[in-house]
């Protein structure tokens, strides 16, 4: 079994129209014994980005929380400081993926998904998704990016469900029927799950409940 | 008591499986059955034909779909066929569809250390004319249910089908249920659905699409008629009606 | 399919053989042995081997190329061997991999000619017939773990319909209007898909031999397992034709410019 895969949980983003959505599943788990149903995978970067980490418990919380040396809040913190000015997604992206490829012969065992909406020089904003896999190879995609051990599965709802220029609402159905259905044929994701919805003036937050078993 | 190490030259065991790609896919409805699957065979990533059937028609009202390792499926299904057969001449009727679903657990069951690498999905008309799916593992495990997708790409058609099908994971409107069967052409344009999407993301699925509709003894062909594609493959009128109706799939 | 026979059936694995350089001999076991297990042998790997068998369908009928090698390992071996041949009045059988399994085929489906014309009831076999009998036998065989380690294409033509089918040691089967087996799978079959899908029924008997002709010439470039001597086969209404063995036409002067694969002065 892969170390990808020995805590669970997935994540998914997708592109609407003026907005985009990114969801998680809560589960932590130790292998096939559940743990936590309150496991936080998805992070704010700035007021416009959002970060998904799925993968390795420890890795998530070594990128995400802690503050020193190269991980992703420190490195946004500097750039924020060096530009003063926040960073853009597509800058975030590429952060993201140079910090992974740092660790190319020993990575961390994570696969960021990034949400945002990054600023066009018309002064209006354009939604924006990316994933990499654990050594920092960069897909934009259009549609939607996924990630995780219910990757499959979300591709193939996704696939089945997903259409352009979505309503933020219709964007957040969307998504959520997409994740819990994918995350309910998937033993190590769910325990409810959580989707953020991000549009020009504000980020909508919903927690999902879902089946526990 | 110990024994003495007995020592064969070293060598590389012969594997006799193989795995050909390509899902398929059954939905019951009310009154009839939908049996579907791709026609692309492969193996790694050379594909080796377009066109290789994996959906095959036993009786008047009963399909079976083949999954795996295509030698076993093809095997497999001859020999189902040879019993329905004998079955034939021993009793002057067809076997119908619990039966049959009887007969490929044992049959299953019967090489269970040496198993036919081979998932099945049999569907047609129950004897109560009511749609029946089945499905089961290469031993033999089997269960009726109202869908089933297998194969290469059942973990994304699957979880789609758990949404559509069963409505799984959403709220009817207060004071209503949802439906517990579908329509024929509902049920068609999520099939095409499923094929199409795991055809895009899924390098195993694609080239073809075959679709196999059973309908139950007198009901009505539900716009089956104006469906592009279709071919009906009725032998006794009066009976149960059977269809295919075959599309084309990316070849990427 | 993978283009080494020894590869076939087992488990896709570089670090074995990695160059072909098969067969590779056990050397002496000094170690108690089983005493029982010499009682049955069982073709563990293909000695002497065929590589690509190609076959397309055209206006009239099926056409096959092979080449006249059998390696043994990575030396060509014989390089007068014959892997076309009748069966019956409607089929040609083309194979790859172990040619000793080849000939054992070849003596089987024979016998079986010979009774069905011994039966005298005006029945003939066709080409169906003779691939679904080969695909039981070659199933029968991989089921006792004792597999005919070969590639087989079927093509024939009988009572006005082409037929063109493969068959290998798994018992695997499928059919197309272009096939390809051994390293053909990899570098002729794209071609042979591009020069044919669609044009099977105005494709005319020369450019037939033209498609196949260029196809075995960059096998012969490309596959260090080939030779530039091959045969080729023509069903159609009119029976079976198999050719005198033939050369390709070749020229290397290019390879004067290749600089950086092995031993060069400058």
């Amino acid at each position: 079994m892969s170390i990808m895969d020995y805590n669970g949980g997935s994540v998914i983003a997708m592109v609407g129209k003026d907005c985009v959505a990114i969801a998680s599943d809560l589960r932590l788990g130790n292998q096939a014994l559940g743990v936590s149903s309150n496991f936080q995978k998805i992070f704010p970067v700035t007021d416009r980005i959002y970060l998904g980490l799925p993968g390795l418990a420890t890795d998530v919380i070594t990128l995400q929380v802690y503050s020193t040396k190269e991980r992703f809040r420190f490195r946004v913190n500097m750039y924020t400081i060096k530009e003063e000015r926040e960073i853009e997604p597509e800058t975030f992206a590429h952060l993201v993926s140079s910090t992974l490829y740092e660790h190319r012969f020993g990575p961390y065992f994570c696969e960021p998904v990034m949400a945002g909406l990054s600023k066009t020089p018309s002064g209006g904003l354009k939604p924006f998704i990316a994933a990499t896999d654990l050594i920092g190879c960069l897909n934009f995609a259009k549609d939607f990016v996924v990630a995780g051990t219910a990757s499959e599965k979300l591709f193939g709802v996704a696939e089945g469900l997903w259409e352009p220029d979505l309503e933020p609402e219709d964007l957040f159905e969307t998504i959520s029927q997409t994740i819990m259905n994918a995350v309910d044929r998937d033993a190590y994701s769910g325990w409810g799950c959580i989707v953020h919805v991000i549009t020009k003036d504000k980020v909508i937050t919903r927690t999902l409940k879902g089946r526990m078993d | 008591m110990s024994r003495t190490p007995v020592s064969l030259p070293q060598q590389h065991q012969f594997n006799p499986y193989s795995e050909n790609g390509g899902t398929i896919l059954a939905i019951a409805g009310a009154n009839f059955s939908v049996i579907a699957g791709d026609t692309r065979q492969s193996e790694g990533y050379n594909i080796q034909t377009r066109y290789a059937p994996k959906v095959f028609r036993l009786t008047d009202k009963a399909v079976l779909a083949t999954n795996g390792f295509a030698a076993d499926g093809n095997m497999f299904v001859k020999k189902v066929r040879q019993r329905l057969e004998w079955y034939r001449h021993a009793h002057a009727r067809d076997m119908s569809l619990h039966a049959i679903a009887r007969l490929i657990q044992t049959m299953l069951y019967q090489r269970r250390f040496f198993p036919y690498y081979v998932y099945n999905i049999l569907g047609g008309i129950e004897d109560d004319g009511s749609g029946a799916v089945y499905s089961f593992d290469p031993v033999g495990s089997y269960e009726r249910e109202t869908c089933r997708a297998a194969g290469a790409a059942s973990s994304l058609v699957q979880p789609f089908l758990d949404n559509q099908i069963y409505f799984k994971n959403q709220t009817a409107p207060p004071g209503s249920a949802h439906p517990t069967h579908l329509p024929l052409a509902h049920v068609l344009s999520l099939v095409i659905d499923s094929f199409t999407s795991a055809t895009e993301r899924h390098i195993e699925v694609g080239d073809g699409l075959e679709m196999y509709v059973v309908l139950a003894k007198g009901s009505p062909l539900q716009g089956l008629d104006t469906i592009h594609g279709v071919t009906e493959l009725t032998n006794i009128p009066g009976g149960e009606r059977m269809f295919v109706i075959r599309r084309s799939l990316k070849r990427d | 399919m993978d283009h080494f026979p020894t590869n076939w059936g087992r488990p896709r694995n570089d670090a074995v053989d990695l160059y072909n350089t098969f067969p590779i001999h056990q050397r002496p076991s000094n170690v108690p042995k089983d005493a029982f297990s010499a009682g049955i042998q069982h073709t563990q790997q293909p000695i002497v081997t065929g590589t690509s068998v190609l076959a397309i369908k055209f206006k009239d009928g099926v056409m096959m190329a092979a080449d006249n090698l059998a390696s043994y390992g990575s030396l060509a071996r014989f390089r007068n061997i014959q892997r076309l041949c009748p069966v019956g009045e409607h089929t040609v059988l083309g194979a790859g991999g172990d040619m000793g399994d080849f000939q054992y085929i070849q003596a089987i489906l024979d016998e079986l000619i010979i009774d069905e014309f011994a039966a005298g009831d005006g029945h003939t076999l066709g080409p169906k017939e003779v691939h679904n009998y080969l695909s039981e036998l070659m199933y029968a065989r991989r089921s006792k773990m004792n597999p005919l380690w070969n590639a087989l294409l079927v093509g024939g033509f009988k009572d006005g319909e082409r037929f063109l089918a493969f068959v290998d040691l798994l018992g695997t089967t499928y059919s197309a209007s272009t096939l390809a087996t051994g390293y053909g799978a990899h570098i002729a079959q794209p071609l042979l898909r591009s020069a044919v899908e669609g044009r099977e029924d105005t494709l005319t008997e020369d450019e037939a031999r033209k498609i196949l002709e260029e196809s075995m010439r960059v096998l012969f470039y490309r596959d260090a397992r080939s030779l530039d001597q091959y045969q080729i086969a023509t069903i159609t209404a009119k029976g079976v034709d198999i050719s005198e063995s033939r050369k390709l036409e070749t020229a290397w002067s290019f390879a004067e410019g290749i600089r950086g694969y092995g031993a060069q002065t400058q």
